[in-house]
C-alpha cells in the first residue's frame, strides 16, 4: 500500500518536462490561436540532439541544452514562417491551420525517423527506444535531472515573468496577444513578436526533449505520444494563461504518474493492470476540465463562486 | 490464377474501399459540418474491435465450438473450427455478417455520442484536442484489455466469405475467390455509402451543416440548434467510419489493436480529404483513390529503389505525403475538386435555374401554377427617406 518514493521522483521529472512543453504550447496558442500538433515532435528534435551529443560526440548531455534550445526554436520558426504565416495571412480557418500543423508533424516525424535509421545504419548506435541515464551526473545520491528539471521550470517561469512584465519587448508581446491590430497601430511589429514567441516555444520544447532521455525512453514518436498530455495540461491549466500551463503541467503530470501508480497499489478491483491505462488520464483531465471549467484552472472565477456560496 | 497486375488492382480496391468509407464520413464531419475530428481512429478501431469481439463469440456459442476453452487464448483453434463449418453455410455466413455490421453501426454511433456529448458545445480547437485524446484511448484499451481483441497479440475473425472459395469462376484459385468476394462486397458497400452521403449532404441537414460551418452565429440566429446538428453529424459519421473499420477487419481476417494507429486512420484520411477537396463527395473519393494508389505504388516498387536510400522507404512515403499536404494547403486549399453549390431535391416543376421568377400577379395564381416563394402574414412597411 505504501507509495514508493521513486513514483514521486518519476512524477517530478515528468511533470517538469511536461510543464516546459506546455508553456511553449500555450505561448504559441496565445499568439497564433492554433493548437500546434507538431509541438511534441519539436521536443523529439531535442531528444536526438542529446543522443548525437552523448553517443556520437561523447560530450556531456547538459551541453546539449543550448543547442537543443536553438534547434527547437529554429524548427518552430520554420513551422511558423513556412506553414502557418501564409495561411493566417489568408485568414484560413482554425481547422485548416490545425491540419497544417499536422502536415508539419508528418515532415518532422519522417525526418526524425530517417535520422534514426541513418544513425543506426551508419554509426551503429542504438537510435530507437534508448535511455541515456548513464550520461547523467549524481548529486546527493540522486540523478542530476531530478534537480535540474524543476530548477529549469522555476528559472524559466521567472525569466518569462520578467520578460513579460519588465522589458519593453515583453509588454509589446502582451499587447500583441491582447489585440494584434491595435498593437500594430502603436508601431509594434506583430510579426516579430510572433516569431519570437514561436522561437521561445520551440526552444522550451527542445530543452524538455534534451532532458527527457535521461529519465524516460526516447524514440522518434515519443513526442507525438506526449502531445496528448501536453494538450490536456494546457487545457486543464487554461489555454489563455501562460502561468496556467505551469499549474496544468504539474496537475496532469502528477495525475498521470502518481495517481495511476497509487491506484496500482490498491487491492481489487484496482491493481497492477491499471498501469497500462495511463493515457486515459489526460483525456479524463481534459473532459472534466471542459465540462466543469472550460477556461481551465486559472480561468475559474473564485469571487463568483464565493458569492454564489454566500447567497445560500 | 490472377496475374500480378490484377492482384495489384484487387489489393488496391480492397484498401481503397474502406478508406473511401472513412473519408466520406470525415467529409460529412469536416467538409460539411466543420467538425475537426482528429480522432477518426476512435470510430474505425471501434468498428474493427466489434468485429474482433462479437461474431466469433456468437458463432462459437451457436455451434457449440470451443466449450470449456478460453476464447482469446485458444482463439486460432476456435476460429479454424468455426471457419470449417461456416464454409458450407452461406445463409449463416451472410447472417452473421449483417448482424455484425448492424452492431458495428450502433457501436460506432455510441462512441461518437460518448465523446461528443461533453464537448459538443465547445469551440473547434477544444473539440479537436478531445477527439485526438479519445482516439488514443480506444487503442490503449485494445492493447491492455485482452478479452476485447486479444491485446497486443491480436485476435482472429471468423470469415463470412469463406463460402466463396468453394466455387471457382474464371479459373481463380479458392483463396483468390474469397478475396474477390470480400473486395466486391466492400466496393458495393462503399458505393452505397457514397450514395447515402450524396443524399445526406443534399438534404436539409446538409444545408444546415454548411450554414453552421460557415457562420455559427447566423445559423443560431435563424433558430438552428447548432450543438444538436453537430452531434447528429458526428454520430452519423462515426457509425459510417465504424463500417469502414469493420470491413477492413473482415478483409484482413484478424484484428490487432496496434494496426489502428493515429497516423494510418486519422491523419491519412485527413490528407485524402484535403487532397480531394473538402465538402465535395466526389472530390474526396478522387483524393482517396490518388492517395491510396500512390502509397500502393511506392510499396510495390519499394524493392527497386530501396537499396539506394539509407533508411526505410516508409519514411520517404510519409515525407512526400507531408510535403504534398503542405503544398495543397498553401497553393490549392480547396482541393482537386472544389466545393460546389448544393443541388436541392426537386419537388416538382423545372429545376431552379429554369424556373421563372415568381410573380405576385393574379394571373399566375389563376393559371393554377404552384406558387413559389412565401407570403408574409403581415404587411411590410417600407419607410422612405
Amino acid at each position: 500500500m505504501v507509495l514508493d518514493i521513486s513514483v514521486f521522483k518519476d512524477a517530478i521529472v515528468f511533470s517538469s518536462l511536461l510543464t516546459l512543453l506546455t508553456i511553449g504550447l500555450t505561448l504559441t496558442y496565445l499568439t497564433t490561436k492554433v493548437p500546434n500538433f507538431a509541438h511534441g515532435s519539436i521536443a523529439t528534435v531535442g531528444i536526438y540532439v542529446a543522443l548525437i551529443l552523448t553517443k556520437l560526440l561523447g560530450l556531456n548531455i547538459y551541453l546539449g541544452l543550448l543547442p537543443s534550445f536553438m534547434l527547437g526554436g529554429l524548427v518552430a520558426i520554420l513551422q511558423y514562417i513556412v506553414v502557418l504565416r501564409p495561411l493566417s495571412k489568408r485568414n484560413a480557418s482554425i481547422t485548416t491551420m490545425m491540419v497544417a500543423t499536422i502536415s508539419f508533424e508528418f515532415l518532422l516525424l519522417s525526418g526524425l525517423n530517417i535520422l534514426a535509421d541513418y544513425l543506426s545504419r551508419s554509426f551503429l548506435i542504438l537510435s530507437r527506444y534508448f535511455l541515456l541515464k548513464n550520461f547523467d551526473f549524481f548529486f546527493m545520491g540522486e540523478r542530476g535531472v531530478l534537480f535540474i528539471s524543476p530548477i529549469l521550470v522555476i528559472a524559466i517561469t521567472l525569466g518569462l515573468f520578467l520578460l513579460l512584465t519588465k522589458t519593453k519587448f515583453g509588454v509589446a508581446m502582451r499587447a500583441t496577444i491582447e489585440n494584434p491590430p491595435l498593437a500594430g497601430t502603436v508601431g509594434i511589429n506583430a510579426d516579430l513578436v510572433y516569431i519570437v514567441s514561436w522561437f521561445i516555444a520551440g526552444g522550451l520544447a527542445g530543452l524538455a526533449g534534451c532532458l527527457l532521455p535521461l529519465w524516460f525512453i526516447g524514440n522518434p514518436d515519443t513526442g507525438s505520444f506526449i502531445l496528448i498530455s501536453i494538450f490536456a495540461a494546457a487545457v486543464t491549466g487554461g489555454l489563455y494563461n501562460i502561468y496556467g500551463a505551469i499549474i496544468g503541467g504539474y496537475v496532469v503530470g502528477f495525475a498521470e504518474i502518481g495517481l495511476i501508480r497509487f491506484m496500482a497499489t490498491l487491492p481489487d478491483p484496482f491493481g497492477a493492470w491499471i498501469i497500462g491505462y495511463r493515457p486515459v488520464i489526460p483525456l479524463l483531465a481534459m473532459v472534466i476540465t471542459l465540462m466543469l471549467a472550460p477556461s481551465g484552472i486559472t480561468g475559474i472565477d473564485l469571487k463568483r463562486i464565493m458569492r454564489r456560496f454566500g447567497r445560500k | 490464377m490472377l496475374s500480378g497486375e490484377s492482384l495489384f488492382m484487387l489489393d488496391l480496391i480492397a484498401t481503397f474501399a474502406p478508406y473511401m468509407i472513412i473519408t466520406l464520413s470525415l467529409n460529412l464531419e469536416y467538409g460539411f459540418g466543420g467538425v475537426p475530428n482528429f480522432g477518426k481512429t476512435l470510430a474505425v478501431a471501434g468498428g474493427a474491435f466489434m468485429v474482433g469481439y462479437l461474431p466469433g463469440r456468437i458463432l462459437a456459442g451457436m455451434m457449440g465450438v470451443g466449450q470449456g476453452m478460453d476464447y482469446v487464448a485458444q482463439n486460432a483453434q476456435i476460429i479454424t473450427e468455426i471457419n470449417n463449418r461456416l464454409v458450407f453455410n452461406v445463409p449463416l455466413s451472410l447472417g452473421i455478417l449483417l448482424i455484425t455490421l448492424a452492431a458495428v453501426i450502433l457501436f460506432g454511433a455510441f462512441l461518437g455520442l460518448l465523446v461528443t456529448v461533453p464537448v459538443a458545445r465547445l469551440r473547434t480547437d477544444y473539440l479537436a484536442m478531445t477527439f485526438l485524446a479519445a482516439g488514443e484511448v480506444i487503442l490503449v484499451i485494445g492493447n491492455n484489455y485482452p478479452p476485447l481483441v486479444g491485446g497486443t497479440l491480436g485476435i482472429g475473425v471468423p470469415d463470412p466469405f469463406g463460402w466463396a472459395s468453394t466455387f471457382s469462376v474464371l479459373g481463380l484459385s479458392p483463396g483468390e475467390m474469397r478475396n474477390v468476394a470480400v473486395t466486391l462486397f466492400m466496393a458495393i458497400t462503399a458505393i452505397i455509402v457514397f450514395l447515402y452521403a450524396q443524399k445526406l449532404t443534399h438534404s436539409p441537414l446538409g444545408r444546415v451543416l454548411r450554414a453552421i460551418r460557415d457562420d455559427e452565429n447566423s445559423a443560431l440566429a435563424l433558430g438552428k440548434d447548432v450543438t444538436r446538428n453537430r452531434l447528429e453529424v458526428i454520430i452519423f459519421a462515426s457509425a459510417i467510419a465504424a463500417i469502414g473499420g469493420a470491413l477492413y477487419a473482415f478483409y484482413t481476417a484478424n484484428v490487432i489493436s496496434t494496426a489502428y494507429s493515429r497516423v494510418s486512420w486519422t491523419f491519412w484520411p485527413w490528407v485524402m480529404v484535403m487532397l480531394g477537396g473538402a465538402a465535395n463527395n466526389l472530390g474526396v473519393v478522387c483524393g482517396t483513390f490518388i492517395f491510396v494508389a500512390v502509397r500502393k505504388l511506392i510499396i510495390f516498387y519499394k524493392d527497386i529503389f530501396g537499396p539506394f536510400i539509407p533508411f526505410d522507404v516508409v519514411w520517404l512515403d510519409m515525407l512526400l505525403l507531408g510535403a504534398a499536404l503542405v503544398f495543397i494547403l498553401l497553393y490549392k486549399p480547396e482541393g482537386l475538386l472544389p466545393e460546389k453549390p448544393i443541388k436541392t431535391i426537386k419537388v416538382g416543376g423545372p429545376p431552379p435555374s429554369k424556373r421563372e421568377t415568381p410573380e405576385e400577379t393574379p394571373s399566375s395564381q389563376a393559371s393554377g401554377k404552384k406558387k413559389v416563394g412565401f407570403k408574409l402574414p403581415f404587411k411590410l412597411k417600407v419607410r422612405k427617406k
